[in-house]
């Protein structure tokens, strides 16, 4: 077995839903990442879905795919006995990984000043909603008020509805990829000084990134970007861009961007299937022809420009929207990119399961689970390292090693 | 100068939008000397488009130099132009790679083929390096050549399908949101992972990051919900399974707000205690208990009526007003913010000091994001602002690549420093 790159290293976690994440990549890349949970499971093993819909806090799915490869230990923080017993295993770490509303392990002992002082290689990652000082430190947070407050929900959805969130608790998500980052700074730097440090991530600040081009937009121009919906930052609906219905799904046309073959290239596709109508007659044949990069920057530039063409520019959405209608999804998408066009299969959970990339990589890997007798294919990691490969390692039932690991600090 | 985790690392950093030197400028933040390579041959797209800075007449300024969506991106990096379709060119780019620790890149494999940039080229230069590769779809199968940026990847990965609001098309999420966290970050995080190994092993290696893998990665419970329960999961707004009220709700219009008045809260009652004191807070006790909405599951069964409700208890009053009282109550409540807020208004984002303001020659002063996290020993921070195109193509070549002014005047007379 070849080896991994985080050898050697042992994380200590008391993390739910926030820092899971992190605790997970670590956990993947080879260190012994020891979860600590409260007497029946955090929030993350109670929330749904459940395999086979079998509610129990050793079958959620969103606790599986966000603990991989880790071990569990039960301990009571709100007992002596439980305290004691975290601190001893927080100073067999190199690493340890909190998400608690800031003060809450101090006030049981297990700050980082006070473990510092006791271990002073230990890194210490605290991942929170709005990091361990600031005015809004103690706000209670969820991952939706992460993305709203982060400034990305602003950004997403129609204009005449709520702003929308992004699916999958990227607030936290964010978060727990910036502790990642932080912890293994801070790891490396502890490996070769024997310097320990408190590393504070901010699930807010973490997905602010995410803006795009919000915050300089405001910065440089003095103006707020807001959500425009299915039309995007185009003013003018253009055909070949957006949100197209196939047979059996959606796929996304992005067929004037520059790094594909424009226009003509989809009508070639079209007049092929039977499906060109009148594209190739005039007034739309030289209007077609036209329609690439420098005709959206035109647009964006000056809506009015493209005023004396808007039902010329319909019709010939018209006609792309009938041809798209009359394929299905994965097809649009395969033979559209084999035709080196801008589309994209809007994919479904079971277009990812069934794509034809990741299976020919083989990124889906087989995760057993001997007391439930199946085996389930997880998604893999997100990066292949050719020496040192990430593993995904089956997530542990509640307290599976509470034993063992408790023994190893006799 | 303080010592920081990467001092003494550097970055050859062969990337360009948003993923790859999102990467490079995070390892630049906590020390490591990155040496962006650019070329007026196929220039960073994102040098040329908007947000540009304004001059004091409201026009906007020109060149490659002003964009806010480059410059965030690249802070605290040094800029070489090198043209990599001359032959020189790449053995210049070789020189850079021996001498580096990363080699970091997100051109598709056409292009990196084309430049001779493969691993199994560039470690023979360096077998030590760290060779990053983050194509869309990784550097083999069918799919390989397949186009795509940020904002095909979003539909790809399956975000679209899953977020918004079931009754709309999948419309996305407004921006190309892979690229400016989840991508740039893994990379980071397997470049750190590698640095590790080579200082435990002295060996490099190469690290392929398939941006479709990485994006997948972070959908996991609903590609699992297929898996191992057969269930296609779709959109379904801002709900949550497991709580209600879950979304954002409309509150007073603030004119304040640049072109954008509407203004909203987010709420997540996750717990009948936070329920009980929304009703509280809102001066509704006696709602707590209405037989429609008195527990989890009667509030999941009429979500509809529960948010018209809840929406009209914030409807008039101030968002900052609502997300105080709720908070004051112990409510996850949270303004849905804009960049207004988070530059000018956010207290507490200013209290900590998130945003970075550089001098930069030609945007002025200009804000940047600050680094992933806060290391209390080793702050990261971006030392320069982002680099004009080809700024430190001088310096580069001398303190670097070890060239002198005649080999380098030839260099720019034959259009390889271009």
């Amino acid at each position: 077995m070849s080896p991994s790159a985080l050898d050697g290293v042992r994380v200590i976690e008391f993390c739910d839903e926030i820092g899971s994440y992190c605790g997970k990549l670590l956990a993947d890349l080879g260190a012994d990442v020891i979860k600590v949970e409260p007497p029946g499971g955090g929030w993350q093993r109670h929330t749904p879905p459940y395999f086979r819909d079998q509610e129990g806090v050793d079958t959620s799915l969103w606790f599986w795919v966000h603990n991989t490869s880790k071990r569990s230990v039960v301990l009571d923080l709100e007992t002596d006995e439980g305290r004691a017993l975290a601190r001893k295993l927080a100073l067999t770490a190199d690493v340890l990984l909190e998400d608690f509303p800031p003060g809450y392990l101090a006030a049981r002992g297990l700050g980082y000043e006070e473990l510092h002082a006791a271990k002073p290689s230990l890194v210490y990652t605290s991942i929170t909603g709005f990091g361990q000082f600031g005015p809004h430190a103690h706000y209670a947070y969820s991952d939706i008020v992460g993305q709203a407050m982060g400034g990305v929900m602003t950004l997403a959805g129609e204009p005449d509805d709520p702003p929308n969130m992004i699916v999958g608790n990227q607030a936290n998500i964010c978060a727990s990829i910036d502790a990642a980052q932080g912890t293994l700074l801070a790891l490396l730097y502890a490996e070769r000084t024997g310097k320990g440090q408190h590393v504070d991530v901010s699930a807010q600040e973490a997905i602010s990134m995410a803006q795009e081009t919000a915050m300089q937009t405001w910065d440089l121009q003095k103006r707020n970007r807001v959500r425009t919906g299915e039309k995007g930052m185009i003013p003018v609906a253009l055909p070949g861009w957006g949100v197209y219905r196939a047979k059996d799904g959606w796929v996304q046309l992005m067929v004037l961007a520059p790094a594909g073959k424009d226009f003509p290239a989809l009508v070639d596709w079209m007049r092929e299937r039977g499906m060109a109508a009148d594209l190739d007659e005039e007034p739309y044949a030289s209007l077609c022809a036209q329609l690439s990069m420098p005709f959206v920057t035109q647009v964006m530039t000056n809506p009015e420009s493209a005023m004396a063409v808007i039902p010329q520019l319909a019709h010939i959405n018209e006609v792309v929207k009938a041809f798209i209608a009359t394929l299905g999804a994965v097809e649009a998408y395969e033979e559209g990119q084999r035709r080196q066009l801008l589309v994209g299969l809007v994919s479904t959970p079971k277009h990812l399961a069934e794509n034809a990339q990741l299976r020919a990589r083989g990124w889906y890997r087989p995760v057993e689970f001997p007391h439930l007798g199946v085996t389930i294919e997880f998604p893999g990691p997100p990066y292949r390292l050719s020496e040192t490969p990430a593993r995904i390692g089956r997530p542990p039932r509640l307290g599976e090693h509470t034993a063992e690991v408790l023994a190893e600090l006799r | 100068m303080t010592d920081l985790p990467l001092s003494g690392i550097r970055v050859a950093d062969f990337s360009w939008f948003g993923a790859g030197p999102i990467a490079g400028q995070t390892l630049a933040a906590f020390g490591a000397e990155v040496v962006r390579v650019e070329s007026e041959a196929k220039i960073d797209s994102l040098r040329v488009v908007q947000p540009f800075a304004m001059n004091p007449d409201g026009t906007f300024k020109t060149g490659y130099n002003v964009s806010g969506y480059f410059n965030n991106f690249n802070a605290g990096k040094l800029s070489i132009q090198l043209n990599l379709n001359t032959e020189k060119g790449q053995e210049l780019a070789y020189r850079l790679i021996e001498r580096s620790d990363v080699f970091l890149t997100n051109f598709t494999p056409r292009v990196i083929e084309k430049w001779n940039l493969r691993y199994e080229q560039i470690r023979q230069v360096n077998p030590r390096i760290i060779a990053a590769y983050a194509p869309m779809q990784g550097l083999e199968g069918p799919h390989r050549d397949f186009l795509g940026f940020g904002a095909v990847l979003t539909p790809v990965t399956g975000i679209s399908e899953l977020s918004g609001f079931p009754h709309r098309p999948p419309i996305g999420v407004g921006t190309n949101y892979p690229d400016y966290v989840v991508n740039p970050g893994h990379t980071v995080v397997a470049i750190l992972a590698a640095l590790r190994h080579r200082e435990r092993t002295g060996k490099g290696q190469l690290i392929e990051l398939p941006q479709i893998e990485s994006v997948v990665n972070v959908l996991g419970t609903a590609v699992l919900d297929y898996l191992a329960n057969g269930r296609v999961q779709t959109r379904a707004g801002n709900r949550h399974p497991a709580a209600a009220p879950h979304g954002a709700f409309r509150c007073k219009d603030d004119f304040e707000s640049v072109n954008s008045p509407d203004r909203w809260v987010a709420i997540a009652c996750r717990t009948e205690e936070q329920w009980r004191a929304l009703c509280t807070a809102f001066g509704h006790p006696d709602v707590a208990d209405d037989p429609r909405f008195a527990t989890l599951s009667a509030r999941k069964a009429n979500e509809d009526e529960l948010e018209a409700l809840v929406g009209s208890w914030t409807r008039d009053r101030k968002a900052e007003e609502v997300m105080e009282l709720l908070q004051a109550h112990g409510v996850p409540c949270g303004v849905v913010q804009n960049a207004q807020d988070l530059l000018e208004r956010d207290p507490h984002i200013r209290a900590r000091g998130y945003y970075q303001y550089l001098d930069h020659p030609e945007t002025g002063r200009s804000a940047y994001d600050g680094p992933v996290a806060r290391l209390s020993e080793t702050p990261g921070y971006h030392r320069a602002p982002a680099p004009l195109l080809g700024e430190h193509t001088w310096e580069v070549c001398t303190r670097i690549l070890g060239l002198s002014d005649d080999e380098i005047a030839d260099l720019l007379a034959e259009g390889v420093l271009t």
